[in-house]
């Protein structure tokens, strides 16, 4: 709408514009900045207004329904209890007098309703039942209130907590808008380029494709800091190319299920989900472990395949390979199946090292494919057409089912294995070619996000590079180093953790865990889970329980607590000590699992920068998780962040490694009767390592 | 009695005990300060528990007798149900097929000494008077009056001849009892009316009142009767038949009824209150029958027996005015079967030994006044009659916990050393579920309120110790233990974790921690996930699906994954058959599969599942 108007407009100045010449241009391209960036405000405003307004209707609907329920109880009448009540000498009474005789004095019998007790303050928070990371914050989000009083006292407060964040406040205008022209207004910049362009455009038919080089020298002059004429020239040639409605960005496969389904290589079809899914977490993008390893380097534990060596039906292409094989017959399936194995198999992501085969289907039944492929044809190919998808399909599955065409062909279920035959032939040159071996070797691309996470990364590499003394615990971090054995270059080595599952390493590693081999319920140190601090794995603890009855409450293993959340019912009350307290609902034994203390996963500089606000408002959730990390439960947490500190505490708190990650349970000191209130020792963790929650408070809190 | 009293009246009154006198004189002054602070200090709880008791008297909530160690002032027994059978309620409802007969004399004070024997007989007229329901015209009830007859009953009959000689009776029909007229009956009662002649009585009778009385008012309206003279002087009493819930108020049995003047309408219902007032002054229970004029009857339902088996009317909250009267009737003997009888007797004759209890009131570890209570075992401050040792001290340990009471055992009786609770915080003990399930009411004043359902346990005859006074005695060592008002359990109101507002009972049982997943989560996975610009929306919608699959069920373990996708597959197999990502989500296996988190069979098993919901006519 804007431009439109604006190109007639620059239609009565046509005339003009070469006697202004770069003058002129820079002016307007001032005026036309200006001009977005009030389109913009409005724009902002607009979409303020309607955020306000959505908000608000929520609000409403909320009120709606709150009142509706409301309706539907029954709540005894006031007034009418008391006038049955005060039928009595004692009643008091209000008088009102009015003082004009044509007025009654009024008497009202005088009621008092009962005082409610305003309960302790607290401030929102999100409930969470599992650790969230968040990265560090770059900017203060909010200068905090502690009242008056301590903003009068203590002003430096304030001053040093900004220089903390390097003078970065969230919403400040002054500062942010250069930073934000820094940073993230390419696009403003080329849309305003586009803008000049269609200007320039509309008066001059021969550049109508692109614009001329004034425009972008005017803005290079407007705006030094974004580059050269020729760099703004490439932007917007980036960013006008795709006008396409509906079209993605380059790197975007599109959708295998939508219209424009492309035929693309088996990496780019699985690209997304390989590089988003958390192998740790089972989800994508998940929000505890940031960085996620690709699955292209992991091992095949096993080789297992379910191949009908018998044909799928009668079209089925093995009729036509028979035929083939009746001319050869010294080459036995079983026996091509073995001696084709060491060869590479197309598209397959596997590594040669694959040796012992575990799957107990047995040799026989699990033969992969009938021959190797002959790459001969006994008939001619039926002319059929390979959609996008289709192909893209077929070479994500022949990189997981191989030479199955018939399990290929359902999966893929428009086309006959002998059509799939037949595209596996025609594909064989491109596929052979694949050299998948080394593509696994470089990780693909990570997913962009909008956000930058390059604060999160510089901090952490800092954090490597402390060194701590030896009975420091540091945060897990799967090792992934190709062809080397985990030792003392090994990251797990290094850090004093033990080689997960999650490792790219060799299950026969040195350095992973065992697990337990336990028979009772892993809560002695017996149990080598339980003596290493560890909760049972459920993929490594197979004989204790931890593997077995997901949906019971009742595990014969008593260490696998924390992953199943399996806590105690706590209720909120005013505590008898201070503010809040949580309340037990019912009793406990010794050292039973009562809840994982669960909160915001930040770094120990985020944590520093967090802990001194914190330790002004005399409130503190953080908590000690490793050297690297801190759990935070102020904005998010369960109900356990209640729990108050006490020097003579009925719970603990310990630190455990849950399936690689580190968490925190709280268990139970002694035995815990109904409706007890649960305390713990805040100063838990090595040597006192936990500063934040200052130890100072202890007088005050007790 | 006297200290009761004094406690009752809210102040306590000091008695000068001998130790003090002997003190010097300048100590005097900071003694007496002493002695105000004392007082003060007692005077707030003394207080509250009166105006608690006057409370209780007008409202109450709860009756003392279903307290177990006020169980003996339960005078209902039992035994009857033993041989309850269903067919004595049709009994009970045929009572009103039986004629009431009535056979009375009237009587006034000693009349024989004075009197000529000029009258020996007054006309009695019994009306039977019935208030029926109001109907939606009506202002009030309305109110029929049927007379049931007239007849000369003796007055004044010498005691000798009264068991000879039957009286004139008077029949009241079955019929009249029968709810046959346009308007609902509500209750039923009697209407005693008797008329003297002659100005002579009256004036007797007059002048007699106001010789006891002696009150002005009194005399002003004895005068009043004279001045009425020449008229018949008329006497009234009433008496209920059957109350408003149609029970049977009046058994079998000789009654004595005081009769009052015309001018003095009888006790109405609205005004009756358990103290008998006369003339603004109180008179003891018995009082008014030795001095007032009364009507003498004997009540006989004829027809069947069955009319005992109407249960007695249970004896309202008795307080030391009330103790044992009824209103203005007083059955002679009752007709109540003889175990409640005797087991009365037996409540009763305990405190008949001489107790004395010495209430000894201590402030700051010093005796500062002592009270003695001869032969009473009436709460001090709220008047409640405990009957029996053991019951007061467990009412004065529970009822009023702004004290504390040690018993000590004494030659005469009992010692009962009150002081200050220090600790008293007025917190609640009881159970707390009573104090939210009705938020501002845990007791209801006005009728029944819908309560929230909460499950007590109850025991069947539980186990309790004997009541021994020895519970009551100071304990040597853990004394302020016993102090502490400790409850174990949930003794106090919970509250919402994420909205602040009171938990309620029906809601102690849902953990608001169930949730694996709550709902910000599950959006934030989807925000997050829709943030991505180089992901399709195809993944983006299978991501998403799964995650929020994943968030729910709360995987832990690689081997779960199998089992997981199958599931996935069943809840949202539908869903991506409806939104087209089969493909993706096939993309989604193989690369769980090459995670090594899957199996070949799974995806082949998932696939042929989706395929199956897709298109159901395929097998």
């Amino acid at each position: 709408m804007g431009a439109v108007c604006r190109s007639r407009s620059t239609m009565v100045l046509t005339g003009k514009r070469s006697e202004k010449g770069p003058a002129c241009w820079k002016r307007r391209v001032k005026s036309e900045y200006m001009r977005l960036r009030q389109l913009k405000r409005f724009r902002r405003a607009d979409e303020v207004k309607s955020m306000f307004n959505t908000n608000r209707q929520k609000i409403m609907d909320r009120t709606d329904v709150l009142n509706q329920e409301w309706k539907t109880r029954r709540i005894q009448n006031i007034l009418s209890a008391y006038q049955t009540l005060y039928v009595s000498p004692l009643r008091p009474q209000c008088t009102v007098d009015s003082g004009f005789s044509e007025f009654p004095k009024q008497v009202i019998p005088l009621k008092t309703l009962n005082a409610v007790a305003s309960v302790p303050v607290m401030y929102s928070w999100s409930p969470l039942q599992q650790n969230f990371m968040v990265e560090d914050e770059t900017v203060l989000h909010n200068i905090p209130y502690m009242g008056d009083e301590i903003l009068d006292q203590d002003g430096t407060f304030i001053e040093e907590l900004i220089k903390n964040y390097d003078g970065k406040v969230h919403g400040d205008r002054g500062e942010r808008r250069p930073e934000a022209l820094v940073t993230s207004s390419y696009t403003r910049a080329c849309r305003r380029a586009g803008c000049c362009s269609r200007n320039h455009s509309s008066s001059n038919d021969s550049s109508k494709k692109f614009p001329s080089d004034k425009i972008f020298e005017a803005i290079s002059a407007m705006f030094p800091d974004k580059g050269s004429t020729e760099e703004l020239k490439e932007k917007y040639k980036e960013l006008t190319e795709p006008q396409l409605p509906g079209a993605l960005p380059p790197e975007c496969t599109p959708n295998i299920d939508g219209p424009n389904a492309r035929s693309v290589q088996r990496e780019q079809s699985l690209h997304s989900f390989h590089t988003l899914f958390c192998r740790r977490c089972f989800k994508y993008d998940c929000f505890l472990h940031p960085f996620h390893a690709t699955p292209n380097t992991y091992k095949r534990k096993n080789m297992e395949s379910l191949v009908d060596n018998k044909p799928c039906g009668s079209d089925c292409y093995m009729h036509l390979v028979q035929a083939e094989e009746v001319k050869s017959p010294s080459k036995r399936p079983a026996a091509a199946r073995r001696r084709g194995r060491p060869s590479s198999r197309p598209g397959s992501p596997s590594v040669s090292s694959e040796t012992k085969d575990t799957d107990s289907d047995g040799e026989e039944g699990t033969s992969r494919s009938p021959t190797p492929v002959t790459l001969k044809l006994t008939c001619e190919p039926e002319p059929v057409d390979w959609s996008g998808a289709e192909a893209s399909l077929f070479r994500v599955l022949i990189g997981t089912y191989y030479d199955n065409y018939c399990a290929i062909a359902r999966l893929i279920g428009t086309k006959t294995c002998r059509q799939v035959y037949e595209f596996r032939v025609k594909e064989s040159s491109i596929i052979a070619r694949a050299p998948t071996e080394d593509e696994d070797e470089d990780t693909p691309p990570r997913k962009k996000r909008k956000k930058h996470r390059l604060w999160a990364t510089h901090c952490r590499k800092i954090q490597l590079k402390k060194d701590g003394s030896s009975n420091h615990v540091y945060n897990y971090q799967p090792c992934d180093h190709p062809r080397q054995p985990c030792d003392s270059s090994c990251p797990c080595v290094t850090a004093q953790n033990f080689c997960e599952k999650f490792c790219q390493c060799s299950s026969e590693c040195q350095n992973r865990f065992p697990g337990c081999r336990c028979k009772a319920q892993c809560n002695t140190k017996q149990c080598p889970c339980y003596l290493a601090v560890r909760e049972c794995d459920p993929d490594l603890c197979l004989t204790c329980g931890a593997a077995e009855h997901w949906d019971s409450k009742n595990v014969s293993c008593k260490n696998c607590s924390i992953q199943r959340g399996a806590k105690k019912h706590l209720l909120l009350a005013p505590s008898d000590v201070a503010g809040w307290g949580i309340f037990i609902k019912e009793p406990v034994h010794k050292n039973e699992f009562i809840s994982e203390y669960c909160g915001e996963i930040i770094s120990q500089d985020e944590a520093d920068r967090r802990g001194k606000v914190y330790d002004k408002y005399m409130c503190s959730f953080l908590f000690n998780l490793n050297n690297d990390f801190v759990v935070d439960a102020t904005r998010k947490g369960n109900k356990i962040r209640f729990a108050n500190h006490s020097v003579n505490p009925n719970c603990y708190a310990k630190v455990m490694m849950v399936n690689g990650d580190h968490r925190i349970g709280i268990f139970a000191k002694r035995a815990i009767q109904t409706g007890e209130e649960l305390f713990f020792d805040y100063r838990y963790s090595q040597a006192d390592a936990l500063k934040y929650v200052g130890i100072e408070r202890e007088l005050e809190m007790a | 009695m006297s200290g009761g009293s004094c406690k009752a009246n809210g102040a306590v009154y000091p008695a000068s005990s001998a130790g003090m006198n002997s003190v010097k004189k300048p100590k005097m002054e900071q003694i007496q300060a002493d002695h105000e602070l004392f007082l003060q200090a007692f005077e707030k709880p003394t207080q509250i528990y009166r105006y608690l008791r006057t409370r209780n008297l007008i409202a109450p909530i709860f009756l003392h007798r279903t307290l177990t160690f006020m169980s003996h002032r339960n005078i209902r027994t039992n035994a009857k149900r033993k041989t309850f059978q269903v067919d004595d309620l049709l009994q009970r409802v045929q009572l009103y097929h039986h004629n009431l007969t009535i056979s009375a004399c009237f009587l006034t004070e000693k009349p024989s000494q004075n009197s000529e024997n000029e009258q020996t007989s007054v006309s009695l007229e019994v009306l039977l008077v019935k208030v029926c329901h109001k109907k939606r015209k009506d202002v009030s009830c309305p109110v029929k009056q049927v007379p049931t007859g007239k007849k000369q009953v003796p007055l004044n009959p010498d005691s000798n001849q009264t068991k000879l000689a039957p009286y004139p009776s008077l029949l009241v029909s079955s019929s009249e009892f029968e709810p046959s007229n346009s308007h609902m009956v509500k209750s039923y009662s009697l209407l005693f009316r008797v008329s003297l002649a002659g100005r002579r009585e009256i004036m007797f009778i007059s002048s007699h009142w106001a010789d006891v009385t002696e009150t002005p008012s009194r005399k002003k309206r004895s005068s009043s009767h004279r001045e009425e003279d020449g008229s018949t002087e008329t006497y009234v009493a009433q008496m209920t038949v059957f109350d408003k819930n149609r029970r049977l108020q009046l058994l079998d049995g000789e009654y004595e009824v005081s009769m009052q003047g015309m001018e003095d309408s009888p006790v109405s219902k609205k005004r009756a209150t358990w103290e008998t007032i006369l003339d603004g002054k109180r008179l003891p229970p018995f009082e008014t029958f030795s001095q007032g004029p009364t009507l003498q009857f004997t009540l006989r339902w004829t027809g069947d027996a069955g009319a005992k088996s109407t249960a007695p009317v249970a004896k309202p909250l008795s307080t030391r005015n009330s103790d044992g009267s009824s209103p203005m009737e007083t059955p002679v003997k009752d007709s109540l079967s003889m175990d409640i009888q005797t087991r009365r007797e037996l409540v009763q004759c305990e405190p008949r030994q001489k107790l004395r209890i010495f209430y000894q009131f201590l402030y700051n570890n010093n005796t500062r006044q002592q009270t003695e209570a001869r032969d009473d075992l009436h709460c001090p401050w709220c008047t409640l009659n405990c009957r029996r040792l053991y019951s007061l001290l467990k009412h004065l340990k529970l009822s009023h916990s702004r004290f504390i009471f040690n018993y000590v055992p004494h030659p005469k009786g009992a010692r009962i050393d009150v002081s200050i609770n220090e600790c008293y915080d007025g917190s609640y003990v009881g159970n707390p579920q009573d104090i939210h399930s009705q938020p501002g009411f845990a007791f209801s004043r006005n009728g029944p309120v819908k309560r929230t359902a909460v499950t007590h346990i109850l025991v069947c005859r539980p186990k309790r110790t004997k009541p021994s006074l020895s519970e009551f005695l100071e304990s040597e060592d853990g004394e302020l233990e016993q102090q502490r008002t400790y409850v174990s359990g949930h003794n106090r109101l919970y509250f919402h974790s994420d909205s602040c507002m009171p938990l309620r009972p029906q809601e102690m049982e849902e953990d608001s921690e169930d949730e694996r997943d709550p709902e910000w989560l599950r959006e934030k996975t989807a925000t997050q996930l829709e943030e991505f610009t180089d992901v399709n929306e195809g993944e983006k919608e299978v991501m998403k699906l799964w995650n929020l699959h994943v968030m729910q069920k709360g995987f832990i373990a690689d081997n779960q994954m199998n089992q997981a996708s199958m599931v996935f597959v069943e809840t949202c197999g539908p869903f991506i058959a409806r939104r087209n990502l089969c493909r993706n989500f096939l993309l989604h296996l193989v690369s769980m599969h090459d995670f090594n988190l899957v199996s070949l069979a799974t995806i082949d098993r998932a696939m042929a599942r989706l395929k199956r919901t897709v298109d159901p006519a395929e097998r």
